[in-house]
């Protein structure tokens, strides 16, 4: 039997399937959307039988007003296929004036349903408990009281959860008398739909989102006569009437004095916010918080993230040594084997990030940082959940795009998706670094070195956010137009975050990452490595023998192509750079070093930054890079999309090939662009 | 009785206990409104505003939510009483 886990978000449906599953259950999606869905069978040590739990998106409602919503109603009313069994309906004791909402919606459903009225401790607390049978009574149907972070009332949540195969008692809703629009809308359906999905279908009318109700066709030609004003009013007599039933139990109950004007809830957490969300301390302290998860990051991704490169680079050299040397070695050990290095190499940041926005999510802050930051998102178009993830992007575009779940809106994401490569990611440090090692030398003795650079890797930092949020207000007018989405956050209470769940939501994602991303890397890091390697040179002294890289096809590609890249500063050399650090962009370093015939040390490639400077063509007697040359390389890089494994997660997250092909080349486009404009203007201002 | 003002919630003081009267306009938007517990006859009051002065946090049905000035002038409301400090 299948039992659905429904309730509003932060409720803590997650936490009670947990404790059900014993934190056994695998993730996958719905059919056709990208919700994802988490199921789960009942943990052993609460019986043998074989209950299994589905854990629904929270939602405020069932409404359709993104895929959530639409997922969370046909599960409840069984269309997805599904033997569904009870509904677990999970309420949260301390919000029940706006938790019942949801709670009539479902019983409407007429669905066998059990209720776990949770956070018991916290009403308990807030002086908000209320008496679990007189609500069992008004609701008719079991409510259990329930604390989902120490497990009481979950034994006698299954118990009945057993018993409650049978069907409640329906509980229609009539319009009332004066309610016409309702009344003529709803007569629409008569004789297609009943009366529950009739109201549902008006409902999606009203918000516009018909489509993700997925109408059959007679509920289309029926719809067809219903016009947007008439769907409009009676969705609003439809959503007062249940509210008019809310708040009957709540004068029963004795709740509704108790909140009338204040929140006891929020009591505590509303003196919290008087800093957090303070007009300058709020912000003070959101830039600590950030810091401090940067810094974090960073500190800590960076030694696991060595090792993981060391071993790789020790797993080639066994199987180098075992082997012998030949193709099948080579493609072993610089396809295979640094292909699952390129996977792996991004595990620490992503773990860390999700760790670190999970416990912020959990605790309740992610909220105010929405609502801190919701000014200046909105300026773009965007929600203030856009921000993080936006922010996440100068660690690593991988786990930023795989964090903008949280944007509701298709569009939206989409829109965010495409700007979060622009940030400069921790990859392309290295490079900055390289270049601006190798070329910015500082001529004037007053000045040192450390000061120019700094200011240089500034101004890419700069350039990078600025562009990120150009593109960003420039998608969202041109191909993915919608309107500022509506900001109607809700600021739960804070809340001590906790770890355990937290960590499995980490586990979660890195494991999609590797499943679903990690072939698609792997795949083209092969191919990198095979274009770089063949034709295999067969004029050494023994036969067959590796190919030196400016004879392999993509040194040839890049050879070509030497017309296109002198005009943004550019020779051949580079571009092979370029082509290889496609793999990783830390791989530039290494492959330049190829080229120039040296083993370069990637942490401070002394050599290659002297062998770059000094670097003379003997045909003009010129240097081969300059300042301006550097400068313009940078620039390509802070624009260019090159990094494979963001494309493979763009497609993972969108489903098809289209929109990681589109970031490619468009930002592809942009960089040499934008590279030809810094070279060329910068030789006519008579630089370089 | 004095007949009570209508007004929009984004005009609404600090400090005063409110009426939901009506959620104006349609769309998606005012369905949500209506269904985060903005109906006719809930309290409602401000908490704050966000540093860059807009959204704003209101607190109703014992919960607190934030809203962009833009939808909440679309809640109108009658100022009941100056709620106590
Ligand atoms: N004090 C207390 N905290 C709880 C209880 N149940 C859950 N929590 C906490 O509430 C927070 C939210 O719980 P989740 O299980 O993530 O809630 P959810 O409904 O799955 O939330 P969404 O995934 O956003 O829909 C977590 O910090 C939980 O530890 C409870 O009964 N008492």
């Amino acid at each position: 039997m299948t039992i659905a886990i429904a309730g509003n978000p932060n409720v803590g449906k997650t936490s009670l399937f947990n404790v059900l599953t014993g934190s056994r259950h695998s993730v996958g999606n719905y059919p056709g959307v990208t919700v994802e869905r988490r199921f789960g069978k009942l943990a052993p040590r609460f019986g043998g039988e074989t209950l299994v739990f589905v854990d629904l998106p929270g939602t405020y409602s069932l409404t359709v007003s993104s895929e959530d919503e639409a997922v969370a109603f046909r599960a409840l009313t069984g269309a997805d296929d599904q033997t569904l069994g009870t509904v677990l309906l999970v309420l949260d004791a301390s919000n029940l004036a706006r938790n019942l909402y949801l709670a009539f919606q479902v019983l409407e459903l007429g669905v066998p349903t059990v209720v776990a009225l949770n956070m018991v401790d916290v009403a308990e607390r807030a002086d908000l408990a209320v008496d679990s049978a007189a609500l069992a009574k008004a609701l008719g149907v079991a409510v259990v009281p329930t604390n989902a972070r120490t497990g009481e009332g979950v034994a006698a949540l299954l118990e009945a959860l057993r018993t409650a195969s049978s069907a409640p008692a329906p509980q229609p809703l009539q319009p009332g008398a004066d309610a016409t629009a309702w009344r003529d809308s709803a007569a629409m359906f008569d004789n297609v739909a009943d009366a529950v999905r009739g109201r549902w279908l008006i409902a999606a009318i009203a918000t516009g989102q018909l489509e993700l109700a997925r109408p059959s066709e007679d509920e289309r030609i029926a719809l067809a006569d219903l016009e947007l004003d008439t769907a409009m009013r009676a969705t609003s007599q439809i959503v007062t009437a249940r509210y008019q039933r809310v708040d009957k139990i709540l004068g029963q109950l004795g709740y509704a004095e108790k909140i009338r004007g204040t929140a006891p809830a929020m009591s505590a957490s509303a003196r919290i916010d008087k800093v957090l969300t303070h007009r300058i301390w709020g912000l003070v302290a959101f830039v600590g918080v950030m810091s401090v998860v940067f810094v974090a990051i960073f500190s800590w991704a960076d030694p696991v993230m060595g090792l993981i490169e060391f071993a790789v680079g020790w797993l080639g050299q066994q199987v180098a040594n075992g082997l012998g040397p030949g193709l099948f070695t080579d493609l072993l050990k610089d396809g295979v084997i640094s292909g699952v290095g390129n996977v792996l190499v991004f595990v620490p940041q992503i773990a860390l990030l999700f760790l670190f926005l999970g416990l912020l999510e959990d605790s309740g802050y992610l909220a105010r940082a929405a609502f801190l930051l919701d000014r200046l998102m909105s300026r773009l178009g965007l929600h203030g959940r856009a921000f993080i993830p936006l922010l996440s992007g100068y660690a690593c575009s991988i786990p930023a795009i795989m964090s903008t779940r949280t944007i509701s809106n298709v569009k939206d994401r989409m829109v965010t998706i495409l700007m979060i490569p622009y940030m400069s990611c921790s990859a392309r440090l290295p490079i900055y670094a390289l270049v601006i090692g190798a070329l910015f030398v500082s001529t004037d003795p007053w000045i040192s070195d450390g000061v120019d650079r700094g200011l240089i890797l500034l101004a890419m930092y700069a350039l990078s956010t600025v562009s990120a949020l150009a593109m960003g207000y420039l998608y969202k007018r041109t191909i993915l137009v919608s309107p500022t989405p509506p900001l109607v956050l809700e600021l739960p209470p804070y809340r001590m975050p906790r770890l355990g769940n937290t960590l499995l939501v980490v586990y979660d994602k890195t494991k999609a990452f590797v499943r679903d991303a990690g072939t698609v890397i792997l795949a083209f890091t092969i191919v990198l490595w095979a274009v770089l390697s063949f034709p295999r040179d067969a004029t050494g002294a023994g036969g067959e023998g590796p190919t030196r890289v400016a004879d392999s096809y993509g040194g040839r590609a890049a050879q070509l192509m030497e017309p296109a890249l002198k005009p943004i500063g550019q020779d051949w050399r580079i571009g092979v750079g370029i082509l290889a650090s496609f793999a990783a962009r830390e791989v530039m370093v290494s492959s330049l070093g190829l080229v120039y015939g040296m083993e370069a040390d990637e942490d401070d490639p002394v050599e290659l930054r002297r062998a770059l400077r000094e670097d003379v063509d003997e045909a003009t007697g010129k240097k081969r890079h300059t300042p301006l040359s550097g400068l313009a390389l940078m620039v390509f890089f802070v624009y260019a999309c090159q990094c494979m494994s963001t494309l493979a997660v763009v497609k993972r997250e969108t489903g098809g090939w289209k929109w990681p092909a589109f970031m490619f080349f468009s930002m592809t486009a942009i960089a040499y662009v934008a590279a030809l404009l810094v070279f060329q203007i910068g030789r006519l201002l008579g630089y370089g | 009785m004095v007949p009570a003002v209508v007004q929009s919630l984004a005009t609404l003081q600090r400090g005063v206990d409110a009426e939901v009267v009506s959620v104006e306009g349609g769309g998606a938007i005012a369905v949500r409104l209506l269904e985060m517990g903005f109906v006719p006859g809930s309290h409602v009051s401000v908490v704050k505003a966000a540093p860059f002065g807009d959204p704003l946090e209101f607190c109703l049905r014992g919960y607190h939510v934030s809203l962009r000035k833009a939808e909440a002038a679309r809640v109108k409301v009658t100022g009941v009483k100056v709620a106590s400090p």
